[in-house]
């Protein structure tokens, strides 16, 4: 992967999200595979932990549905952070990262 | 959320943004930062400085300025002619700032984005030494035009060097180039003496593929301007060093205009 790779434009396209980027390659990822990817410290953490049956969500959780972003910005030059419809906010996505959850679909 | 690039309405009429970071400790990013601050303003640009550096901040005391009432203090305070913003204006900075990495984060953050800068060409930020929080909420936060590395020619300077490079690398912040600092003694004699070595800086920039920016040397009067309170670009703008600054300022200005302003784009949701 070119180490000067840049995304050219960014759009939600049906469940997920369409990047294409500067080298003609265009991806696809949808939110939830973007969501389960989260590398936040405390989702890193929980995926290390085995699967709880018992957890109960919160209501916000409850109410929230499948992962859909409510924002994403731009973090400086090198990622993006999304605020997803459950609250949760404190994953940054590289541009690196984003470019592997996706699929080349050109 | 932290706001980022591009909506922080204290930063919009500031044309760049530009660190100044080294990795290591008390290679003088403050000294060089205040003193390419005023080259640049000597040069005819309007200029800021910001202290970035929230443990230990320096410039208050290089610009000759000190604590002040933050209930009637307007900030940034203007000392020879640039906009300046420290933590260390803060009555009770002198005592110490004890701060968990995540207040130094708000801190910086709160300096960019509540401050405000009004109208600048350049807005100089001196950062502390190493590759934390403080470099982190920069990079993420502030439209930055790119970043300056400062170190001295020995190679224990040069390893942490490496480090703040490649953090801007990873971070994506363009890198305007490498600056020796303490590169060279000239004496009383005239002979020049390479107290810390020579041209570790040049081999950094070349083995990393950044422009050098180039070398300053050992000059006592650095030391005894900064103590004083007003750096020796102002103080005595005609030495051999102020001129090296002033030469400096036009190899950044020119540095500046090519980096241009990058961005990443927004995402259609």
């Amino acid at each position: 992967m070119a180490s000067d790779l840049k995304p050219l434009a960014l759009r939600r396209e049906g469940d997920g999200l369409a990047i294409d980027w500067n080298d003609g390659v265009r991806t696809f990822a949808t939110w939830r595979t973007i969501r389960k990817s989260c590398p936040c410290a405390s989702c890193n953490e929980e995926r290390q932990k085995p699967a709880d049956p018992f957890k109960l969500l919160s209501d916000v959780e409850v109410s929230a549905g499948s992962p859909q972003p409510a924002q994403m910005a731009a973090r400086g030059l090198y990622a993006y952070q999304i605020t997803w419809n459950d609250g949760h906010d404190t994953g940054i996505f590289t541009l690196e990262l984003l470019r592997k959850l996706g699929q080349p679909t050109s | 959320m932290q706001p980022g690039p591009g909506n922080i309405p204290t930063l919009e009429g500031v044309r760049h943004i530009i660190a100044v970071g080294s990795g290591k400790g008390g290679v003088g990013k403050s000294t060089v930062s205040a003193n390419l601050a005023l080259a640049l303003h000597m040069h005819g640009q309007r200029v800021g400085l910001m202290d970035a550096d929230i443990y230990g901040p320096s410039m208050p005391m290089m610009m000759g300025l000190g604590p002040v009432d933050p209930q009637i203090a307007s900030f940034p305070i203007e000392k020879y002619g640039l906009k300046i913003m420290s933590l260390g204006f803060l009555p009770d900075a002198g005592k110490g700032v004890l701060l968990r990495g995540p207040m130094v984060a708000k801190w910086v953050a709160t300096f960019l984005t509540q401050i405000n800068w009004g109208e600048l060409d350049y807005l100089i930020i001196d950062l502390p030494p190493g590759t934390g929080d403080a470099q982190l909420t920069l990079c993420q936060t502030a439209p930055l035009t790119g970043a300056i590395i400062v170190t001295t020619p020995q190679d224990v300077s040069l390893i942490d060097a490496v480090k703040a490079l490649n953090m801007f690398r990873q971070l994506k912040t363009p890198i305007l180039g490498v600056i020796e600092n303490m590169s060279y003694f000239v004496g009383d004699d005239g002979k020049r003496y390479e107290i810390f070595r020579h041209g570790g800086g040049l081999k950094l920039a070349a083995e990393s593929g950044v422009r050098f920016l180039g070398n300053l040397p050992i000059d006592p009067r650095v030391v005894e301007c900064g103590d004083a309170g007003e750096p020796i670009v102002s103080k005595f703008s005609d030495s051999p060093i102020a001129k090296l600054y002033l030469e400096l300022a036009t190899v950044i200005m020119d540095a500046s205009a090519k980096a241009g302003k990058e961005k990443l784009p927004e995402v259609i949701l």
